[in-house]
């Protein structure tokens, strides 16, 4: 039986297979899974914001991107993963609202934390495999360390396997 | 910026009693618009963590329709209102009942049904955001409404991106109006006005409040 974690906002949770992630409601956040399936083991942070920067101090690990990503990596060799075995997942990253008025560019801060999600896995050298994100929907994220497939649901879309 | 850990209760009572003003002149607004009687709350002002602000609504994977607006000029905010997905459709119902004389035609498209939607919750949230403008002497321009229809977890990360850059905290005002139902359908329709003030709005309110 595979135990499910449910990753909550800015939360961060490594696991030893078997084990099941599950990020809820995803809308600009995003849901980052990366694994080491020879080890078996497996990370998801819900990543809300692109760069710690400017703000005050992270109070949780896994709420900005440029945190959150070396944050997984380093949970995972802690447990054991290697880094050279290490493959990533994204899912997320919408934008909810569009207005053609100027001045919402907070609106758009889906599309932010893919580019920096995307960049902070490329600066620490873990391929990005599979990728699901931007448009205007919702999305629900599963990962399963059995099949080490990420199944998203999309409302009135149905799911997709990545 | 301030900071919102700080805030006291004479602070808040402040920020609600602008929500109190907004909702009511909401209302009116609604109750013209669908020719019936309007229910409101007394608005609550509360600050909420960001990373349990979807159960602080309800479900996080339940369904929900929502219209968005963004308030520019000096007191700059956002607003939104969020309707469980049956809610909102029979409201629009209604709308279009009133509309098109008792029997709004079956085939409407989606299209169709959120662009009475988006209208409904322009009127509402304009009328607020006038209300709100007015009591501080303001001067503001409103975007055009957007609409989504999704899981509330999912909506709610437009407030979570905008408190989540300033703490961890989200000031939030929320209100319910209440559609009574007619003689023939006793339905109640329930929604809720979300607004947001920007971190440097919040400053301007409560300084022209005199609670700063």
């Amino acid at each position: 039986m595979e135990n499910a974690y449910h990753v909550g906002m800015a939360d961060l949770i490594v696991v030893s297979a078997p084990a099941k992630l599950i990020t809820l409601g995803l809308g600009s956040c995003i849901g980052l899974v990366i694994f080491d399936s020879t080890a078996k083991i497996a990370g998801m942070a819900h990543i809300m914001l692109p760069d710690s920067r400017g703000g005050k101090t992270a109070e949780k690990v896994g709420k900005f991107a440029d945190i959150a990503v070396p944050s997984v990596i380093d949970e995972m060799i802690k447990k054991g993963a290697s880094k050279a075995r290490m493959k990533a997942k994204i899912a997320g990253g919408a934008q909810m609202f569009a207005l053609p008025d100027a001045s919402t560019d907070f609106l758009s801060v889906g599309s932010r934390n893919v580019k920096e999600t995307t960049a902070m896995l490329t600066k620490a050298g873990v391929p990005l495999v599979a990728s699901d994100t931007g448009g205007n929907k919702g999305r629900t994220v599963e990962f399963s360390t059995t099949t080490w497939i990420l199944t998203i649901k999309t409302l009135g879309k149905g799911t997709t396997e990545i | 910026m301030l900071d919102l850990s700080s805030f006291n209760n004479l602070q808040l009572d402040a920020i609600r009693e602008v929500g109190n003003i907004g909702t009511g002149n909401a209302a009116t607004a609604l109750s013209k618009l669908l020719s019936c009687m309007i229910d409101m709350d007394v608005p609550k002002a509360d600050l909420v963590s960001i990373y349990s602000l979807s159960e602080y609504y309800g479900d996080p994977d339940s369904t929900v329709a929502a219209v968005f607006v963004r308030s520019l000029g000096e007191f700059g905010c956002s607003l939104i209102f969020i309707q469980d997905e049956e809610d909102s459709a029979l409201m629009v119902d209604l709308l279009l009942r009133e509309q098109f004389g008792g029997s709004p035609p079956g085939d409407l498209q989606q299209e169709m049904l959120d662009s009475a939607l988006s209208e409904v919750g322009n009127i509402i949230l304009s009328s607020f955001l006038n209300a709100i403008n007015m009591l501080i002497g303001t001067r503001h321009q409103i975007s055009v409404p957007g609409v989504a229809h999704d899981m509330l977890a999912s909506i709610l990360d437009v407030v979570v991106s905008i408190f989540g850059q300033m703490g961890d905290m989200a000031l939030v005002v929320n209100t319910e109006l209440r559609i009574g139902g007619s003689e023939k359908d006793d339905r109640r329709i329930s929604g809720n006005i979300v607004m947001l003030p920007d971190p440097n709005a919040l400053e301007l309110l409560l300084r022209k409040l005199q609670v700063l």
